[in-house]
């Protein structure tokens, strides 16, 4: 089934095109604004850029329990397999979890996070949510019951599979990749896709534009 | 990352991010400042973020039975176990 994609243009041919791997679950709506305020910016430089649904997120008519990482990575290869012209794939957070097995010319990781580490936020809230709920539950707990049974995570219904893979998800070796953090060394901002309320940074999304096409001329993608 | 005021400063910039507060709301919060309930930013999917945060920033492991309601009434208290983890 195909999924929803937002694209963005240039005004003539494009240098290149732009593929986002975006954050996963709540992170993506938190950062979403934002990412799409750096896909503009990277349409002013003359990149196309291409923000595609992950089946089971935002728009997709699949369910959410029906998906796992590994199809994630499948669908996020499809998308870059039908670009025209050369493909620098930018992925967020745990958007570097599924962008590996994708082709492309050149990769740009920011904040890559592993599925561990986001698993352990999303059962976190559950436990939080149950305790005041007055229902007793732990990260055993659920863990266990996960391994034979979907389970609802911060409103995500993850099958055993998901959460299988999640938990023991890094990102993987790319090449030519370019990964980096916030800060001095990286992109001047803050973890929007921390925030409990979604903001957005126009400053921020500009330093990724600026960031992403500068990476583009070093590997040769003009 | 043993020295209290490193921890104390870890720990705003961390609500900072998390609950949107500003340099200048976080660096006003006192030890007797109200999270959860008090802040409408704080709600449980915040204070699962603040936890593995904590994590990952001090370089401690949080185990959920230590977890209980205290520890976000107030500033001072996330404060007392963030300290109490790292030199513990």
């Amino acid at each position: 089934m195909s999924e929803y994609r937002l694209r963005i243009d240039p005004a003539g041919t494009p240098r290149a095109t732009i593929l986002i791997a975006p954050p996963l679950f709540e992170e993506a709506n938190r950062t979403r604004r934002t990412l799409v305020l750096a896909m503009r910016a990277l349409a002013a430089e003359g990149f196309a850029a291409v923000l595609p649904d992950l089946p089971g997120q935002n728009e997709s008519l699949v369910p959410l329990v029906e998906v796992d990482l590994v199809r994630w990575q499948d669908a996020f290869a499809a998308v870059a397999s039908g670009i025209d012209g050369p493909t620098i794939i930018a992925s967020f957070r745990g958007g570097a979890l599924i962008d590996h097995r994708a082709r492309a010319a050149a990769w740009w990781r920011l904040a890559p996070v592993g599925g561990g580490s986001l698993l352990r936020t999303l059962i976190r809230a559950r436990v939080s949510a149950d305790r005041e709920a007055g229902v007793t539950s732990s990260l055993e707990s659920l863990q266990d019951e996960a391994r034979t049974a979907p389970l609802l995570l911060a409103g995500n219904r993850l099958s055993p599979a998901m959460i299988a893979q999640l938990g023991a998800s890094e990102a993987q070796a790319a090449e030519p990749l370019r990964s980096i953090g916030l800060g001095a060394d990286g992109i001047a901002g803050t973890p929007l896709w921390l925030r409990a309320e979604p903001s957005e940074d126009a400053t921020m999304a500009g330093a990724i534009a600026a960031d992403i096409a500068a990476w583009s001329k070093t590997c040769g993608i003009n | 990352m043993t020295d209290s005021s490193s921890v104390d400063a870890t720990l705003r910039a961390l609500l900072a991010d998390v609950l949107g507060l500003g340099e200048d709301r976080a660096a006003a919060l006192t030890g007797d400042s109200g999270l959860f309930g008090e802040l409408p930013e704080f709600d449980s999917m915040a204070v699962a973020t603040v936890l593995t945060e904590m994590e990952d920033r001090l370089g401690i492991i949080i185990d959920d039975d230590e977890i209980d309601g205290e520890i976000f009434e107030t500033y001072g208290n996330l404060l007392a176990f963030s300290l109490r983890k790292v030199t513990g």
